[in-house]
């Protein structure tokens, strides 16, 4: 008789985060370009797991070598002559007037060493050895076939292989980028728009001034100005010109983040429950971290997914517009971006000069263009399919 | 309206020294013999060793008693020892430019000279000398002034090309939302975002020339171009007469007469309008076609971003009351859509462009390397070739430039939004 009287037993529910979570899933599951782009996504991220325990893509050397190779014009055992060329300005980034330009690297106290391998013409790869685009193209993709033609060594470079080589680079670019951007926009946005007066006046002033940048161009300026005496390959070299490039892109890239998530603190701490807690006596700092920063973070997260996807096309820009060998320590670095990048440069000039006279046939190697293009076609779009999903599932006025 | 005008424009001048501040940290950093040849451009042949703080000997005399001292052609003529002289030019200039002095005053010196378009001179040791050898020695900012018409063109161009495409597609997309007229604009969209503009400007540059140079001679046989020679038969053409015809294609550079010095055209600077001016519209023509493609480009990388925006806030708008008031009287829907929804969703949208135009006004920097066209955005690029040496000078003055630009446009953008919508001026 008592048992009838107890309350019938409450169904069993998941924490609510958790609960969250699956309904979230659930609706994510449904959109099956969302689905494709989640994929791809997850492919990419495996193969950069895999090419991040590869070796670094740069030689490492002593530091005596990347300064001592001197200022001689012909070093014993090079075959052939050549004339090194240092700037009289700028960056102290020699080169070297004959083809192939050999690596700094390769010269230690004026003797060349043709055994330090250039660790970038080919990298250990899963694929790459096997692949080949037999039906459009016979044998190993060359970068720069045509440069070949036209009598010059060029070295033969694995555009699969490199790609492949590259995952874990243009990820960890991307990530660290706009992750650094975005942390650094959440807090000062969301203390912003929590605070108000005049500190808010004064950071959203300070947001204006970085806004105001233009973004490559500081890239390109923070670069040359933080790596301004630093050998092109060496002990340190690498390390420093690619932290400044993040470094550079992290200062242009917070502001965005910063107003978008000013705006949405202003309506969020406007909230019922915002005010809920304030009556119950919650602290200034616990309001903000618990209640108002979380109720804030989805249109920054859809704005990072929209961001990694660019990083990739504006380091490629950098790279096209002449600055890899400011940016990175290797030729070309295999970063997807830079890749074709390289590839497109390679390709501009001798393939259109040698196909202004139709009679001597020219061979197009479009495939330079094509596969890393479409690469980063495919990430780009793919971060973009996800990122749509995830809002679509998150926002439940779109779910219908 | 005045008043809010006022108080908006109060903010620019510290933002823009602010940003002045920055790069004045980044000049700062630069090493001494740099900021002298950023500021003062190209060394006389008076300098015999430039800007640097010492001097190699020129001629060693080892029949001193003293050891070796050594001669320095270097002005003033000195003799010392160890091989090399101290450059008595480094401490004049480092005097004229007045790097002795404490900081804040070279702060205070640099933002003045910012805001007077004091920005340097090029230098003769970098490629935009090479390139371009009647900028040498000239002012920082008398160089912008020459490429700067370009670059607006350009971006006129491709701005008229993204308000007839971007606002009428995401009004449609809105409309019909998830009906193909509405995937087709997000298909468009994604791509746009997705394809770097050095990738699709190289695909399209290398087709053109490949598609319709050799086979066709469709620019070759533009009624305007003719390269100087007839052409035979079967359209073959030499480098040169191709050169004659389209300067911007990678091969070379020549220019119709009134554009002196192949950068700086005559009078307003705007080659098109100089070319109506000079009374030859087929130069004109020539001049907005060779344009056309890379506008289409950047049109094309534009549109991915704003049609998004002009999409959400057309659906916003529609779900708003007045508008289902308006089809609750029996207004025509072509109507709805047009006036009551179309106009009040152009808020957001003229934000949106007008931001993207700031944006286009710190050049193109890839879209000129890739279709070989005048411009800041190409000047830019060929100041940090890091190769022969970047020039400071330019890149520094049009970081300054670029500053002005963007703040302006921003002013520009937020009384046009003040006009538009009086909730935000009275608020």
């Amino acid at each position: 008789m008592a048992s009838t009287l107890e309350p019938a037993p409450r169904p069993h529910r998941p924490h609510p985060h958790l609960d969250q979570m699956k309904r979230t899933w659930y609706f994510f599951r449904r959109n099956t370009l969302a689905l494709v782009g989640l994929g791809i996504i997850v492919t990419i991220a495996l193969v950069a797991l895999y090419s991040a325990f590869l070796p670094l893509p740069w030689t490492s050397v002593p530091a005596w070598c990347a300064t001592d190779y001197g200022p001689a014009d012909t070093l014993s055992g090079y075959p052939g002559n050549y004339t090194q060329v240092c700037p009289t300005t700028g960056p102290i980034i020699c080169t070297y007037e004959v083809h192939p330009p050999p690596n700094a690297a390769d010269f230690c106290g004026g003797q060349w060493y043709p055994d330090v391998v250039r660790s970038n013409i080919s990298f250990p790869s899963i694929i790459a050895p096997t692949f080949s685009l037999s039906p459009f193209s016979p044998g190993p993709m060359p970068l720069g076939g045509l440069t070949e033609a036209s009598g010059q060594r060029t070295p033969i470079y694995d555009i699969v292989g490199s790609l492949e080589r590259g995952s874990d680079w243009s990820l960890m670019f991307s990530v660290s980028i706009v992750g650094l951007g975005a942390t650094i926009g959440l807090l000062v946005g969301a203390v912003a728009g929590f605070y108000g007066g005049y500190l808010d006046e004064g950071l959203m002033r300070v947001c204006d001034v970085f806004f105001s940048i233009p973004t490559i161009l500081f890239v390109i300026v923070v670069v040359a100005v933080l790596a301004i005496d630093i050998p092109v390959s060496g002990s340190d070299g690498p390390e420093i010109r690619i932290v400044s490039m993040i470094l550079g892109f992290t200062i242009v890239w917070w502001p965005f983040y910063a107003r978008i998530v000013r705006g949405q603190v202003l309506t969020v701490r406007e909230q019922k429950y915002v005010e809920a807690a304030r009556a119950s006596g919650a602290g200034r700092r616990r309001i903000l971290f618990r209640h108002i920063i979380p109720n804030s973070v989805y249109p920054i997260f859809i704005q990072f997914s929209l961001d990694v996807g660019t990083i990739p096309l504006l380091i490629g820009s950098l790279v096209f517009l002449g600055f890899g060998s400011l940016l990175f320590p290797s030729q070309p670095f295999p970063e997807w971006g830079a890749i074709s990048a390289a590839s497109v440069f390679d390709l501009q000039g001798d393939f259109l000069n040698s196909c202004y006279t139709p009679a001597t046939g020219c061979v197009i190697p479009y495939w330079q263009l094509v596969i890393p293009g479409f690469a980063l076609f495919l990430f780009a779009i793919s971060v973009n399919l996800l990122s749509d999903g995830i809002r679509d599932a998150l926002d439940p006025r779109l779910r219908r | 309206m005045i008043t809010y005008v006022a108080r908006r424009a109060l903010l620019i001048p510290p933002v823009v020294i602010g940003v002045v501040t920055i790069t004045f940290v980044l000049f700062t950093a630069l090493p001494v013999q740099y900021q002298l040849n950023a500021h003062f451009g190209t060394p006389t042949s008076k300098q015999h060793c430039g800007y640097e703080p010492t001097c190699e000997c020129e001629e060693l005399n080892p029949t001193s008693v003293r050891g070796n001292t050594c001669t320095c052609l270097s002005p003033p003529v000195q003799t010392t020892k160890n091989g090399v002289c101290t450059n008595p030019v480094y401490n004049e200039y480092v005097d004229k430019l007045g790097l002795q002095r404490p900081l804040i005053v070279q702060w205070a010196q640099y933002v003045f000279n910012a805001f007077t378009f004091q920005w340097g001179n090029v230098s003769n040791h970098s490629t935009v000398a090479a390139t371009y050898p009647q900028l040498e020695a000239q002012p920082v900012a008398t160089a912008i002034a020459w490429e700067l018409p370009y670059t607006l063109e350009l971006a006129g161009l491709s701005l008229a090309i993204i308000l007839a495409v971007a606002i009428p597609l995401g009004n449609a997309s809105a409309v019909n939302r998830n009906r193909p007229v509405d995937q087709a604009s997000r298909v468009m969209s994604f791509s746009g975002y997705a394809l770097p503009a050095f990738l699709l400007g190289s695909f399209l540059v290398a087709g053109m020339v490949l598609l319709f140079l050799p086979h066709t001679g469709f620019l070759v046989k533009t009624p305007w171009c003719r390269g100087g020679e007839p052409l035979d038969e079967e359209f073959t053409y030499s480098i040169p007469q191709a050169q004659a015809c389209y300067p911007n294609l990678a091969f070379g550079a020549s220019y119709p007469s009134w554009v002196q010095n192949g950068i700086q055209s005559t009078p307003t600077g705007f080659v098109t309008i100089d070319a109506l001016i000079a009374g030859n519209p087929w130069l004109a023509l020539d001049t907005v076609i060779r344009i056309l493609l890379p506008a289409l480009v950047i049109a094309y990388g534009a549109i991915a971003g704003i049609l998004r925006f002009v999409r959400n806030s057309m659906l916003e708008v529609m779900n708003l009351d007045f508008v289902r008031t308006a089809r609750a009287k029996g207004v025509p829907e072509s109507i709805v859509t047009k006036r009551h929804a179309g106009r009040n969703s152009l808020n957001v949208t003229i934000t949106v462009l007008g931001l993207t135009f700031a944006g286009f006004l710190g050049g193109f920097p890839v879209i000129e390397d890739v279709f070989r066209l005048n411009g800041i955005g190409e000047m830019l690029a060929i100041a940090a070739d890091p190769m022969p040496g970047l020039d400071y000078g330019v890149i520094f003055g049009s970081t300054i430039l670029f500053t002005f630009l963007i703040v302006s446009a921003n002013l520009i953008v937020d009384v046009l939004y003040a006009y538009l919508d009086p909730r935000v001026r009275l608020g």
